[in-house]
């Protein structure tokens, strides 16, 4: 597989390490009085979908950047890729908004 | 006081240098590095003179170079330069920025051709995943070799460094020999 | 059908036209007691083990595709019991017991064959972890050896003893491990299934599940409605897909492709099954010679019973690192299946918050050597709502009440278990 890196064009998916499901960037409130109960599906609960998936990919042997990619389980067809950091602005900007979009 | 010497990340006095057909590989034990790194919302700063290059890219001007590491961060070589305290220049070119002495953790190995870029991209091809008529000269990258994470530069048409950690350098020497040695043979 | 050596000459003269289909190709009925979603390994051990063990009636398997088309057909076929927690060793020994005395059990030549499994291990802190893990074993009562260079040596003398990575310092051995034949194991317990009046349905694939008052009531399939006291699902890789119809799309499970290969054919070589400790390499031989091995699964989530270069180069690196002589092998097959992937690397056998819905998944890529014992434990709950006494601990909320079981000690990360 060939992850398009926004900054350093296609490279190859062996350079990345994998960490799963995009929604670990939501991280819930460690302080927050229900901590315990938002922990559990944040840590163990993941949606497993077949079809597409952002997910996180850590680009260790090269820019060291996380990004989100966008690929299909079933094919293995990645339709983008974004840097992380960005996502997250873009969560922060609209936090009322919600999710991940 | 006991009586010191200096080795080379290879381990001996002087750098190892090998030379099979066109190419000739080198430890490059004389390349000071030092990391700048910018602090959040602070300008890019210019150390030696150096217009620090964008995602991928590498530039070099009298002894001095840099080359893209990620979002907001470089490294600058000294050439010629390893035993100073390299850094302390660094950061006084870069005032406000994050530097960090860099040049014992690396060990960087030279390659040059001596009949043009050919044999370099096909050496190349052999090494790394990475599109090598895409890495062209001012080109600098981060990836992986027999596992292990290096930079190559490709400093000019006929030259292309590897910087890797320097804990690995007997293991990267041995992927390049090998590498060079084969590519030889299967031409002879 | 049965078969003697009389019946094979018999059918040698008649031009083998006698032979009968192994088990019915029933319709399915408006409703069933019981009815098992997934016609693998662990649904058809299921099916068997809850008709011939606990006596129930009125079972059916449902199956997508045709019965034994996942991974019980596409694994290394290695059997072995040498886990190191208390809540996996005592049901991997018994399902190594199942396995011991499959063949008279079922009738079915499923060639268990306990050649031996020895894990490398290649420092001195690895040994001591393996000296605990056959303790640990021991303690089970399953069986296990630790091997010093000389003694591993003379069994195994063609490794790569003094490479200067991973020098071999010596190997935890399983006598009573080795190897089975992965598809005859599901023949065999579907016949045995079959002849005890259990429905092999196949090309029926579950749809959607009927709840009413948080009370499981039947299963819409691609054949229609189908009624149920109790649905069991066996259905390994699909495990999310399936439990999402049920409305439960978040479990501790991600799917991975894990890829397996196989060489041409060879002399006889290799003694048993061979784990490498540096690396992650498993490879045995099969009666036929061909060289069975396998590595890590591919490291993202994945629905595609196909997997990526990478990962077979990295296989091959480890095959050659451990054992440089296979590196002149020809590669004749390989392939993926889709394994089910948990947080913390052990199964789960429960039942839901949905009363009379039971899942059975999480067997990550070591699920064919619990075929047996997964097939009679989850039979053993849905037969009386009871986890059998050694699958006790492998329950859906352990992650919620921080009882995980991660034998690895890898945290919350599918992908390194």
């Amino acid at each position: 597989m060939l992850i398009p890196h926004p900054l350093l064009g296609l490279r190859d998916a062996q350079e990345f390490s994998y960490l799963g499901d995009a929604s670990l960037l939501l991280r819930p409130d460690g302080m927050a009085e229900n901590a315990a109960e938002t922990f559990f599906p944040y840590v163990y609960l993941r949606e497993n979908p077949a079809g597409l998936h952002r997910e996180l990919w850590f680009h260790e042997q090269g820019d060291r950047s996380w990004l989100v990619v966008t690929r299909n389980t079933v094919t293995h067809e990645i339709l983008g890729a974004e840097l992380a950091g960005d996502v997250v602005a873009r969560n922060r900007a609209s936090r009322d908004g919600g999710d991940l979009a | 006081m006991p009586d010191l010497e200096p080795i080379t990340a290879l381990g001996s006095n002087a750098p190892r240098s090998l030379s099979s057909g066109s190419l000739t590989l080198e430890e490059n034990a004389a390349l000071a590095l030092a990391s700048v790194s910018l602090r959040r919302n602070a300008p890019k700063p210019s150390p030696f003179g150096l217009d620090l290059p964008g995602p991928g890219g590498w530039t070099g001007s009298q002894g001095v170079s840099a080359f893209w590491t990620g979002p907001g961060q470089w490294m600058i070589e000294g050439h010629h330069r390893a035993d100073s305290d390299f850094a302390v220049e660094v950061a006084t070119s870069c005032p406000g920025c994050s530097v960090t002495e860099q040049t014992d953790g690396f060990a960087a190995f030279e390659i040059r051709s001596s009949m043009g870029e050919k044999p370099i991209l096909r050496l190349m091809e052999k090494l790394v995943n990475i599109d090598a008529s895409r890495l062209s000269a001012g080109s600098a990258t981060r990836t992986g070799l027999e596992h292990m994470s290096v930079f190559v530069i490709r400093r000019a048409p006929d030259r292309v460094a590897v910087l890797g950690m320097r804990s690995a350098a007997g293991s990267i020497w041995h992927a390049l020999e090998v590498a060079i040695l084969r590519l030889n043979a299967a031409a002879a | 059908m049965r078969y003697s050596a009389f019946r094979v000459l018999q059918e040698a003269l008649r031009g083998h036209k006698g032979w009968r289909p192994l088990w019915r190709d029933p319709e399915p009925q408006a409703a069933y007691d019981t009815v098992i979603v997934g016609g693998g390994g662990h649904g058809l051990a299921t099916a068997y083990y809850l008709a011939n063990t606990f006596k129930q009636s009125r079972i059916a398997v449902l199956e997508k595709g045709w019965l034994g088309s996942g991974n019980i057909g596409r694994n290394t076929t290695i059997i072995r019991s040498n886990y190191l927690l208390p809540g996996n060793e005592p049901f991997y020994e018994f399902s190594m017991k199942l396995w011991e005395n499959l063949e008279q059990e079922f009738n079915f030549n499923a060639m268990v064959s306990q050649r031996g499994v020895v894990n490398l291990f290649h420092t001195d802190g690895q040994r001591d972890a393996y000296r605990r893990r056959g303790n640990a074993a021991i303690l089970a009562g399953a069986d296990a050896e630790l091997l010093e260079r000389d003694a591993l040596r003379a069994m195994i003398p063609f490794l790569n003893f003094d490479n200067a990575r991973f020098p071999v310092k010596g190997g935890l051995l399983q006598r009573r491990g080795g190897t089975a034949r992965h598809d005859g194991v599901a023949w065999g317990y579907a016949r045995g299934a079959d002849r005890a009046g259990v429905d092999l349905i196949q090309n029926c694939e579950v749809t959607g599940f009927r709840i009413e008052n948080g009370t499981v009531k039947g299963v819409e399939t691609s054949r229609g409605f189908i009624g149920a006291k109790k649905v069991g699902v066996a259905v390994a890789g699909s495990t999310s897909r399936v439990m999402a119809q049920a409305g439960m799309g978040q479990l501790p499970i991600e799917s991975h492709v894990l890829q397996a290969f196989v060489s041409e054919g060879l002399k006889p070589t290799i003694p048993g099954v061979i784990t490498f400790g540096a690396g992650h390499f498993y490879i045995s031989q099969s009666d036929k010679g061909g060289l069975v091995f396998g590595g890590d699964i591919d490291g993202y989530n994945s629905y595609a019973q196909r997997g990526n270069l990478p990962t077979v180069e990295d296989v091959a690196e480890g095959g050659m690192a451990v054992m440089p002589m296979i590196g002149r092998a020809r590669l004749l097959r390989m392939w993926g299946g889709i394994m089910d992937m948990s947080m913390d690397g052990s199964p789960i056998i429960d039942r839901t918050p949905i009363d009379g819905l039971y899942l059975n998944s999480g067997w990550c890529y070591g699920g064919f050597k619990a075929t047996p014992a997964s097939g009679y434990a989850f039979a053993h709950l849905l037969a009386t709502d009871r986890p059998h006494e050694t699958a006790g601990a492998y329950r859906l909320d352990r992650f919620q009440r921080g009882t995980v079981i991660d034998e690895k000690g890898a945290g919350a990360q599918p992908n390194l278990h």
